[in-house]
């Protein structure tokens, strides 16, 4: 008989404001197309944050809920302690900017993160970096390029001893230092990234490669509509952005 | 008009605005308001304080029903006051200056301003016209690449409406957001309208903590709650103090009678007799092309727009039994360019009708569908994508430009005709 899994969604209510619990929706599917079965959870605040989920998923948001998500993870560290375990994390926009060491709030004061990831979020006074997001993923993990949209303001800087998820070929990424710009840091099973879209609509390789980390080798999906509708999806957005690269 | 210094200059201004809506709408380039507003605005920049001058102006304002709520406050309004109103949509600057310039030069002093203005602009646009009424919606997500996160509207609005002692307001108190922009403002009637969509709403505007809600209630710990309405809803019925002013809508669905609920507090603000609103309000059966059934290509079409998750939970009420639905999702910049919103829209509720993705994010609409279980058909073209449809009684959901786009197909004046200028138009039209 089939493996159970836990998938976890952290606080859609706080952080669900672009989309992302998209992610969570194909994540689940996507390990059910493979044969577990699985139990997902929804975590909002007022409720204990389980430390033995197998997977995590954090959204985007605005800044109040994020300071707000960001003191409930701190209680207790169930995230901490859900890697320990071997989980994995998808972390997009102000869900990713928690998980770094620090990130600022609405007022620019300096909170701290959780530290899952080496980065640090600070304030940005330029313009917001808005638009489609084309990233170069790091080539050890043999992912094709990856499209999101980006919708944000601060900017990350992946520290001397972090890792980004990949470089920027299109739009802002993490929008730190020079060109070329990165997007994102990864730090073992635990992904971040500043593409919403939803990523896992757009981007169905790297929802397999977060399945992969936790549960394995998989199986290629044989439901072809499904696959069909994904490629026609990510060819469409790969042209928008590289119509928005002629542009600029 | 008053002669004034420049009066010259704006008069000149309305000839060319008047002719070149004239001509867009003549040639099929749209709806003539924005375009021809710009126009106004770049001749005379300060056309909205000359050309209102001496009107009493009532804003509307949200993030979903602006045209619907404008539309039925009209048809109220209108049982005592000539009313001037932005019902077709641009409810930017331009399109408020451009109705301003259709403004008759012969008016009574009955006459009213009624204006939907898009949240992004109400506070500026309400210092250029220093409305005596405002009515707030609701605040949900929504364009968020152009749109401020509804947090910062909402606090905008706020800061607005207290620097503001002289506007009545009328809010819906079931929306926390609205509550907190309305709050300090110096006279409020509160409109139990309703928040279907309350994901936008959980972390409270004043501490951030998490509000709880129940069945007609909400507060926080922090003391911040909902305010006791002063109208309310029961079934068809809208209570107004010790009163019951019976709605028997034409428009579909239940927010529309809670539309009207607003539009009836807009009413009692400028002193309408309300029964005679009501009755007035209850007639409207379209507003801009939406809510009608047109037959195209001997299907029997429901036109509806909604744009946003907040927008599609009513629409799902208003589908009702048609078997086939047509949905039509674009990402032009009065989309919002980014329909990741579409994963917050329960489209499992489509189970058991025939779907048909359509629109420029068709294939975007499509990983959604498949993920919600819904088996469906790919047509971009909307027009195609109707003539797919199996039965006769279809469902066209459109956001915002898709709608148009389908619009005027139907209408006859499109596509073969001028596509490229029409483009162009657009793009100064944004």
């Amino acid at each position: 008989m089939s493996e159970g899994c836990r998938v976890i969604s952290v606080f859609p209510e706080l952080l669900g404001t672009y989309g992302d619990s998209g992610n969570t929706v194909i994540l689940a599917k996507r390990l059910e197309l493979r044969g577990f079965k699985v139990d997902f959870v929804e975590i909002n605040p007022g409720v204990h944050i389980p430390s033995d989920g197998d997977f995590y998923l954090i959204g985007g948001g605005e800044d109040g809920p994020q300071a707000r998500a960001s003191d409930l993870l701190a209680i207790e560290s169930p995230l901490s302690r859900a890697i320990d375990r071997g989980a994995a994390i998808f972390a997009v926009c102000a869900g990713f900017q928690i998980l770094g060491n620090s990130f600022p709030a609405s007022n620019g004061r300096k909170l701290s993160g959780l530290g899952l990831f080496r980065v640090e979020t600070h304030r940005h006074l330029g313009p917001r970096s808005v638009g489609e997001l084309l990233v170069s993923p790091l080539q050890e993990l043999h992912l094709p390029i990856l499209s999101g949209y980006e919708n944000h303001q601060s900017v990350t800087e992946v520290l001397a001893n972090g890792s980004p998820l990949g470089t920027v070929l299109v739009g802002k990424g993490n929008n730190f230092g020079s060109d070329p710009k990165v997007d994102g840091a990864i730090e073992g099973k635990a992904i971040g990234t500043y593409m919403h879209g939803p990523a896992f609509a757009r981007n169905p390789k790297l929802c397999d490669l977060v399945i992969s980390s936790v549960v394995g080798p998989i199986p290629e999906i044989e439901d072809i509509e499904l696959t069909r509708s994904h490629q026609l999806l990510y060819q469409d957005r790969l042209n928008a952005a590289q119509a928005v690269k002629r542009r600029t | 008009m008053r002669i004034k210094y420049d009066s010259m200059r704006i008069r000149f201004a309305v000839r060319i605005s008047l002719s070149v809506s004239f001509l867009l709408r003549r040639l099929g380039l749209g709806e003539g308001a924005t375009l021809p507003g710009r126009i106004l605005l770049g001749i005379a920049p300060n056309a909205i304080n000359e050309l209102s001058e001496g009107l009493r102006v009532i804003l509307v304002s949200g993030t979903n029903a602006k045209t619907t709520t404008t539309a039925l406050a009209k048809a109220g309004l209108q049982a005592r006051y000539s009313v001037v109103s932005n019902v077709t949509g641009a409810n930017m600057r331009e399109g408020i200056a451009f109705s301003l310039a259709q403004r008759s030069s012969r008016h009574s002093g009955d006459e009213i301003g009624l204006f939907e203005v898009d949240e992004s602009y109400l506070p500026s646009i309400g210092q250029a016209l220093s409305p005596k009424v405002v009515a707030l919606l609701n605040l949900s997500r929504d364009q968020l690449d152009r749109v401020s996160e509804t947090r910062m509207t909402s606090i905008k609005w706020r800061n607005y409406l207290a620097g503001s002692p002289n506007i009545s307001v009328v809010a819906n108190c079931d929306d926390p957001l609205i509550v907190f922009s309305a709050e300090k403002a110096s006279d409020v009637i509160w409109v139990a309208a309703g928040l279907n969509f309350k994901f936008d709403a959980r972390s409270c505007p004043n501490c951030g903590a998490e509000i709880r809600f129940s069945a007609d209630d909400w507060l926080c710990d922090c003391g911040f709650r909902r305010p006791d309405p002063r109208i309310s809803l029961v079934q068809n019925f809208v209570e107004i103090d010790d009163r019951r002013i019976e709605l028997d809508m034409q428009l579909p669905g239940r927010c529309n009678v809670a539309n009207a609920a607003v539009a009836l507090g807009v009413c009692l603000q400028a002193g309408v007799d309300l029964e005679d609103a009501a009755v007035r309000m209850s007639k409207v059966d379209e507003v801009a092309g939406r809510y009608r059934r047109i037959s195209i290509t001997g299907h029997q079409v429901r036109m509806l727009l909604t744009k946003n998750p907040a927008g599609w939970l009513e629409v799902f009420d208003m589908i009702g039994a048609d078997r086939s639905v047509v949905v039509g999702i674009n990402s032009r910049i009065a989309d919002g360019k980014d329909p990741s919103w579409l994963w917050d829209v329960p489209f499992e509720m489509l189970k058991g009708k025939e779907v048909i993705a359509s629109g420029e994010r068709a294939y975007d609409l499509s990983v959604r569908l498949r993920y919600a279980g819904i088996d469906h058909r790919l047509a971009k073209d909307p027009l195609e994508a109707v003539g797919l449809c199996s039965h006769g009684e279809v469902s066209f959901v459109g956001n915002y430009t898709s709608f148009q786009d389908l619009r005027r197909m139907i209408e006859g004046n499109d596509t073969k005709f001028l596509p490229q200028l029409r483009q162009l138009v657009g793009r100064f039209s944004q």
